[in-house]
């Protein structure tokens, strides 16, 4: 990684110094410190005590640890399919010859700007039984009012919904980016040959977008699982219980409960599971492209 | 030359603004008022009558000048806890009575026995302020006290055929049943997330009981008290007198646009109700439902963060604001919060507030919080416990024993 016509290493280190600097005091200490604190007992306020793997051994035995876990695979797998399969179809429709399509770029992306208070709080009170839009309509047409947040069933439903229509516009862009690199002339010798617009997609589009798609996956797994804000403002993790997600556990371990060792445990037991599936996908998806 | 000029721009951007916290807090000099930092959470109605209590206290005189900086109650705790882990905090902190004892049992707080005045704190109402005492030593000024109470819709029991107030617990459910009988409203509203454990918590109390032993080291619910309490909160749904599913906003919407007759919700909510709201409102303090009179209770209060250099000068200035506020009660009780001080009781701003002294009595049966670090995740474990029973109406014995087991392993595990 030199710099083209400079060798020099003392060059390229100073160079890249102030991030590293940088790097090294905000993301580096603070990961390999949250190792050290998985290994201790602490409540923030007072001094520390090494207690070895403890924390990690009662993770296993923590019914709520658990159900958090699951809760959070329940959200990565609820959640993945609609965002990358949706952002498909919108990156599709931006780059169709569809005289909308400027329009329909800026409505999709819109939502990705807002925060994630705003966009759930939106949410919660269109989802709101007794006064949400939601089951204003069912009611209108004689149905009868829905807990989309207050019932088990569809909580955690109802918090994935959100989610898509609020960062589904960041996929349409990288894959619009993606479609926009392929080669126009494979679609013109397509339509020559008489393929349909469906053969076309899926014989040309999704395999030259792969290395893009895959992308995406990786990106948006991994968002699904640090899964939090949504959560915990719009269910916050209720109904008893039922929709708690794994950082939310070790949010409220952590600074509700004064565990942070227990906390810091958990975090990277969660990093591990994350690494775990990340390269799986990569492994599984990737390994054809040799 | 322009690309480098705007490379050490930028650097300069950003690094005073990762220190400018920094210099702030140096900024205050000598001559003029002392300046007090200090933090509240008080945000919406709350937020705006304390506000105007700090206004009107600057204003009143010129030795203390009191820089208020409002944090989102959502982030409140999070945001102190690693202010005082940093030696960052401000002179003077906000914090409710129920979360105190982990900072204290950390020396996070400093004792204020030694600057408060013996006749001011003869003034304060007993219990609000022994709940401050931890180990005999002060370690908080109590602004108020926030009790779960009872609101009533007047004309919802007028139109059942009630023509009193219930005072006990047979009265109350004799005024629900005719509610249910003959109106189309809930008798009553208890949201499921907040209030539900709390009331739970209360009827506890009401039995002259905790939820916990009186050492705070063990789960005291799989007794009758226990059962009794949770079949009370499930008769409620069964009955068809409460709603379930309810999150806080329903419960306070449906009460204001008047589809319930009785709503069991804290003092703070008096102020939104009493604005922004038609209905003829009542509130009294949370009725004997079984056996003595008891409600769940919390209580802001002041607090001086010990960091390591603690300064005479400034703890003195903000007690003396302490005192002031605590005086002005009046002022704080507009939020619909019980007042601290006896002589306040008596002052005619007080009384010409409406409501206010119909349920001030309350702070008397105000239950204190158990004194274990462990309290916040206990008390999570029975609200989870709490709403899927009435959710699900679970058998009241196995939840009792369940709820002892989690709560058991919880205490341990502090």
């Amino acid at each position: 990684m030199a710099i083209p016509g400079n060798n020099n290493k003392r060059d390229g280190l100073l160079f890249s110094l102030p991030f590293l600097l940088i790097y090294i005091i905000f993301m580096l200490f603070p990961l390999l410190y949250g190792l050290f604190i998985s290994f201790n007992k602490w409540n923030i306020l007072s001094g520390a005590n090494f207690i070895g793997l403890k924390n990690y051994a009662l993770l296993f035995q923590d019914p709520k640890f658990i159900s958090s876990l699951l809760n959070t695979f329940e959200f990565v797998l609820l959640s993945t399919p609609p965002l990358l399969i949706i952002g498909f179809l919108m990156a599709l429709a931006i780059n169709s010859k569809s005289p909308l399509k400027g329009i329909m770029e800026n409505i999709y992306f819109i939502p990705y700007i807002f925060s994630m208070t705003v966009i759930a709080t939106l949410w919660a009170w269109i989802f709101q039984k007794d006064f949400g839009i939601v089951n204003h309509i069912i009611k209108m047409y004689g149905g009868s009012e829905i807990g989309w947040l207050t019932n088990e069933k569809f909580a955690m439903h109802s918090v994935v919904v959100a989610t898509v229509w609020w960062t589904a516009g960041f996929n349409m862009i990288l894959m619009s980016a993606g479609i926009k690199q392929i080669s126009k002339e494979v679609y013109e010798s397509a339509s020559i040959d008489g393929a349909s617009p469906l053969r076309v997609i899926f014989s040309i589009t999704i395999p030259l977008l792969k290395p893009t798609l895959v992308l995406c996956l990786i990106l948006q797994v991994i968002a699904s699982f640090n899964i939090f804000g949504q959560v915990y403002v719009m269910t916050g993790g209720g109904p008893h219980g039922t929709t708690r997600v794994l950082v939310q556990y070790i949010y409220e371990t952590g600074f509700t409960y004064f565990k942070m060792g227990y906390s810091a445990a958990m975090s990277y037991v969660l990093f591990l599971v994350i690494m775990a599936v990340s390269f799986i996908q990569y492994i599984l998806i990737g390994k054809n492209d040799e | 030359m322009k690309k480098l000029s705007i490379f050490l721009i930028s650097l300069l951007l950003v690094s005073t603004s990762i220190f400018a916290q920094g210099n702030n807090e140096q900024a205050s000099d000598s001559e003029g008022p002392i300046e007090i930092t200090f933090w509240s959470l008080f945000t919406g109605g709350d937020g705006e009558f304390f506000n105007a209590m700090i206004d009107e206290f600057n204003n009143s005189q010129d030795e203390v000048f009191m820089k208020n900086d409002t944090v989102k109650f959502d982030n409140y705790y999070t945001k102190l806890t690693t202010a005082l882990a940093a030696n960052n905090a401000p002179d003077m902190v906000l914090v409710h009575r129920g979360n105190m004892l982990t900072y204290v049992q950390n020396n996070q707080f400093l004792a204020l026995d030694d600057y408060v005045s013996e006749q001011d704190l003869a003034d304060f109402v007993k219990a609000p302020l022994d709940a401050c005492e931890f180990d005999n030593k002060l370690y908080s000024i109590p602004l108020d006290v926030h009790p779960l109470v009872m609101y009533y819709n007047k004309d919802v029991l007028k139109a059942a055929g009630c023509s009193t107030i219930p005072s006990n617990g047979d009265e109350l459910m004799a005024a629900m049943k005719k509610v249910n009988a003959n109106t189309d409203k809930w008798a009553l509203l208890i949201d499921e997330p907040y209030e539900l454990p709390r009331t739970f918590i209360s009827l506890m109390g009401q039995q002259d009981q905790s939820v916990l032993s009186s050492d705070a080291t063990k789960a005291n619910v799989n007794n009758t008290s226990g059962v009794k309490a949770l079949e009370y909160l499930q008769n409620l749904v069964n009955k068809g007198y409460t709603p379930s599913e309810v999150d806080y906003d329903s419960a306070l919407s449906l009460f204001k646009i008047g589809e319930g007759a009785f709503y069991i919700n804290g003092v703070w909510a008096t102020g939104t109700l009493e604005q922004s709201s038609d209905i003829d409102l009542g509130v009294m303090p949370l009725p004997a439902m079984l056996d003595q009179q008891a409600a769940w209770s919390n209580s802001h209060t002041f607090a001086i963060p010990s960091s390591k250099n603690v300064d005479e000068e400034k703890v003195k200035a903000a007690v003396k604001f302490m005192m002031w506020a605590t005086e002005n009660g009046d002022m704080w009780a507009k939020a619909g919060h019980i007042p601290t001080r006896k002589s306040v009781y008596e002052k005619q701003e007080f009384k010409s507030l409406p409501f206010r002294s119909d349920y001030s009595s309350a702070s008397e049966s105000a239950l204190d919080t158990p004194r274990t670090a462990a309290w916040s995740q206990v008390y999570n474990a029975i609200n989870e416990n709490i709403q899927l029973a009435v959710r699900k109406n679970l058998d009241p014995k196995s939840t009792m024993e369940k709820l002892e087991e989690e709560i058991n392993n919880i205490i341990a595990s502090y």
